[in-house]
């Protein structure tokens, strides 16, 4: 049915043409897009249209207990409170058309802790207690916005992802899906002792691509697969008689059934296998396929991951990229959260690097020393979009200044390789010549731990900026063990180093989000970037930045900005509900990138970070915008905690 | 020919075709409101009609719609809109209004239609835009269709508007332009509901100013509106 013969239905002979206008107006925000129509008719019934001329207060602590509220229909109404110093007040709000106030101090019927003012000419929608009470009654869609306020306007968002997603292809798909759900409830299975004949017979009488062997408990004891079958065959080694103990994997890897399916594709990445066991309490409960995982959403994420890591020259692995954005394109199509594509992107190219890295030493023959490919940034905290550049090092082990400098030497020829090599795969080569390539950053630990000493004590702008590269560091080729005694020395450094934190908290407040006291977007005025702000060094920098002194301060080893924020609400360095406000608002942020990302590309542009915010649908914009509110809020916590 | 127009005129109010419980309500209705209440505390009902032309003689009323500001606010609850059984021929003005013949021929009886009006606007100021042709328009059909003469008085919001911002400079703007001056944005123009939305929606943010300008009551603003008139045609006579 759609909206206009919903009119006609709504029950009354006519509705009056103003008050299908409001309606058609308000069918446009949420919540009343979700309101049964004869619902919202009533409630504009009930409503009278108010102005208020710019700076003109509409509502306040002083007004007592509330009585109305109110939708802005037309302008921008900014809700007030005072600072912490008691001295003004501070803008905590901007409310823009189609969103209401002061709906929690209505709901809890008491006075309201803002001072509303319009901002600009506003018309306001008033609705008095009695009719908000009757359509907070009538309307579910309506209760449950009236209860949960702005945050479930998040989680729509997502939903509506997800159905976007589900719609296109038609699967009722998420990666949240838990493997209870996903795996086949009846494996089948053998026990021990069986030959591979009757095992071979087994499979094909039940159609299945593997078979499990278990104990008397029931427990896996290993996995025979069709995989397993092609190379007994083309080992020329199968004798059918054979016991098949002697040609499965024993000892499969298994995953709860709580696991979920995003649990399950980057076990089966990250081991390269195609089948995973469910387990529960002990007990083989299922099996769960590639295919199972995959076949409905035609996104092949571990046979990427195997291609990549058996790619047999550098060629292959360019041509490899074009699939790895149209995998990122289709898992945000269903609806993968930022954190999880980010995630799966750093794996894929953590795959990339480290193939390379095999490759050019297969070319280039091995430099004989052990060394560890380090990388920094956003590499260095699994944060890549598609959108990348090097940002690398060399870490190894010398006993002398005059060991190092061999081999360094040595390796210095490999590095360049490797550089270029990864330049022609899609990570171009760093502007700032941050790359193994450069002696500088090709050092061993002692060297390394040199450095970062010299940045810490001697802070000036050039040691600021490298700081927010190096410190976010990761191995990711080679042995660990020396990353790990560097990063841990990088800690005890800036713990005990007021100064250094000092600087740094204030360079982290360099770039303010781009959201206006009176505008709800700041965008460039002028050039090519003309009604357009940056995503990345506008909207998420203040968040990596201000995150990174935190956990730098408090000892926090991660690298991730998400993880660090989750650590920094666990020990209470954050308030918990702050970090997780301002998880969710990184994490908006990165999804408003990444969808830019996918159009740039499918529209045959160069990516970038800029976005003219008036392409975005009006709850996105007015989500992003608090999403950057987030981050000014970030920033001033981080003014009073360092006194800037 | 006009002569015989109104004398045909007078032949038909002769024959007013009103029942007896329509003489009754004619009868009940309350005498006009004197002036001197508070801008806010004043009833005003902001109309606007669609007719089929722009001849004061000659042209009729085919739709009336009027919303109510009441205690400063525009009150979704009370609006009027009507729709008034007439034959016209299919002119430029009907296209405009997008009234298809036969919606006007499944309209209310104008005298019915005209009464449930003047019982919506009861004692109220009137707002309009162009206010003198819309007053002159429906005292003519009240005066036809009922015998009742229009006593409510009429503030125009296009002599209000220039007024009262002075700062824009526009002689006299048409709804059009004011609706665009102030960012209103109306779906469907042109049907009178919307219009006298629109037109009362302007009225609040005139109301708003006036305020500011300390003009608190009624009357005071009709008489700055009348000095501006005259200021204004003496202005214009004199060029």
């Amino acid at each position: 049915m759609s909206k206009n013969d919903g009119f006609a239905a709504v029950g009354k002979t006519a509705v009056m043409q103003n008050i299908q206008g409001t309606m058609h107006f308000l069918l446009r925000y949420a919540p009343f897009n979700q309101m049964e129509l004869s619902h919202l008719a009533q409630m504009v019934e009930q409503c009278r249209l108010r102005f208020y001329a710019a700076g003109d207060p509409i509502v306040g602590p002083g007004d007592g207990t509330i009585e109305d509220v109110y939708i802005v229909k037309q302008g921008l109404v900014l809700g007030q409170r005072p600072t912490q110093s008691g001295d003004g007040l501070e803008t905590t709000q901007e409310i823009a058309p189609g969103e209401c106030f002061p709906v929690a101090a209505m709901v809890s019927e008491r006075a309201t802790r803002s001072h509303y003012i319009a901002a600009e000419d506003t018309f306001c929608l008033q609705l008095g207690r009695a009719a908000f009470v009757r359509t907070y009654n009538q309307s579910e869609a309506f209760r449950d916005f009236a209860l949960r306020g702005v945050s479930s306007l998040v989680g729509q968002v997502h939903q509506q992802v997800q159905l976007q997603a589900a719609e296109t292809l038609g699967a009722q798909y998420s990666l949240e899906t838990r493997l209870n759900i996903l795996a086949s409830a009846n494996p089948v299975t053998c026990r021990s002792g069986i030959s591979l004949r009757a095992a071979v017979k087994l499979m094909h009488e039940h159609h299945v691509g593997s078979l499990v062997m278990v104990d008397d408990s029931d427990y896996p004891i290993g996995i025979f697969t069709l995989r397993d079958l092609r190379r007994v065959i083309a080992d020329g080694s199968g004798d059918l008689q054979q016991p098949l103990d002697e040609l499965m994997t024993p000892d499969p890897i298994h995953l709860p059934p709580t696991a979920t399916a995003f649990d399950a594709a980057l076990t089966m990445t990250r081991k390269q296998i195609a089948h995973i066991c469910v387990v529960e309490m002990g007990r083989l409960v299922g099996v769960l396929s590639e295919r199972d995982l995959f076949s409905l959403q035609r996104v092949d994420l571990v046979h990427l991951a195997r291609t990549i890591s058996a790619a047999p020259h550098i060629d292959s692995l360019v041509e490899l990229r074009e699939e790895i954005a149209h995998l990122i394109d289709n898992m945000l199509a269903h609806g993968a959260n930022p954190e999880q594509l980010t995630h799966i992107i750093t794996q894929l190219n953590d795959h990339t690097v480290a193939r390379v890295i095999e490759l050019m030493i297969e070319e280039h023959g091995d430099p004989g020393v052990p060394f560890t490919w380090l990388v920094f940034g956003s590499e260095g905290r699994r944060e890549q979009a598609l959108l990348t550049d090097q940002d690398n090092g060399m870490l190894f082990e010398a006993g002398s200044p005059e060991e190092a400098e061999q081999i360094r030497q040595r390796l210095l020829p490999l590095a360049r390789r490797i550089n270029e090599a990864l330049d022609r795969c899609g990570f171009t080569l760093c502007n700032g010549n941050i790359m193994a390539s450069n002696p500088e950053l090709c050092l061993s630990r002692q060297e390394w731990l040199r450095r970062f000493m010299g940045i810490i004590q001697n802070p000036t702008r050039d040691n600021l900026m490298h700081s927010s590269i190096f410190f976010d560091l990761r191995s990711v080729w080679g042995p660990s063990e020396g990353c790990r005694q560097l990063s841990e020395a990088l800690l005890q450094m800036i713990e005990g180093n007021s100064l250094f934190q000092h600087m740094m908290a204030a360079n982290a407040l360099r770039h303010p989000p781009p959201i206006g006291r009176f505008r709800d977007f700041i965008v460039a005025r002028l050039g090519a970037d003309k009604d357009t702000l940056d995503l990345k060094v506008e909207g998420l920098m203040p968040f990596v930045e201000g995150v990174r002194i935190l956990a730098l301060a408090h000892g926090i080893s991660e690298c991730n900005t998400l993880e660090r924020l989750r650590q920094l609400g666990a020990r209470g360095v954050l308030k918990p509900q702050a970090a997780a406000a301002y998880e969710e608002a990184y994490d908006f942020i990165q999804m408003t990138r990444m969808q830019l990302h996918q159009r740039q590309k499918r529209a045959g542009q160069p990516l970038s970070n800029r976005l003219d915010p008036d392409t975005l649908n009006q709850l996105d914009r007015r989500i992003l915008r608090e999403s950057f509110r987030q981050a000014q809020r970030l920033q001033t916590s981080l003014g009073v905690r360092y006194q800037l | 020919m006009n002569l015989i127009r109104a004398l045909f005129a007078r032949l038909q109010r002769r024959h007013l075709a009103l029942d007896e419980a329509q003489r009754q309500r004619l009868k009940a209705l309350p005498p006009p409101p004197c002036l001197d209440a508070l801008l806010h505390q004043q009833r005003f009902v902001v109309l606007d009609l669609e007719t089929t032309g722009l001849n004061l003689n000659r042209d009729i009323v085919i739709s009336i719609g009027a919303v109510t500001i009441e205690d400063g606010a525009i009150d979704m609850a009370q609006q009027f809109e009507c729709t008034l059984r007439r034959q016209v021929k299919v002119n430029e003005a009907v296209l405009i209004h997008g009234i298809a013949p036969s919606e006007l021929a499944a309209g209310q009886p104008p005298a019915e239609a005209l009464l449930s009006f003047m019982e919506f606007a009861a004692d109220s100021v009137m707002l309009a835009f162009h206010a003198p042709f819309d007053q002159r328009m429906l005292a003519r059909a009240l005066k036809n269709e009922l015998g009742y003469n229009l006593e409510n008085p009429f503030l125009d919001v296009a002599d209000l508007a220039p007024m009262l911002f002075p700062e824009v400079l526009t002689r006299r703007g048409s709804l059009d332009y004011w609706m665009n001056y102030f960012g209103i944005d109306i779906a469907q123009r042109h049907h009178a509901s919307a219009d006298a939305l629109a037109t009362a929606e302007i009225a609040l943010i005139l109301f708003n100013r006036a305020q500011r300008m300390g003009i608190e009551r009624v009357e005071e603003l009709a008489q700055r509106a009348r000095y501006w008139q005259r200021a204004r045609q003496a202005a214009l006579g004199s060029i």
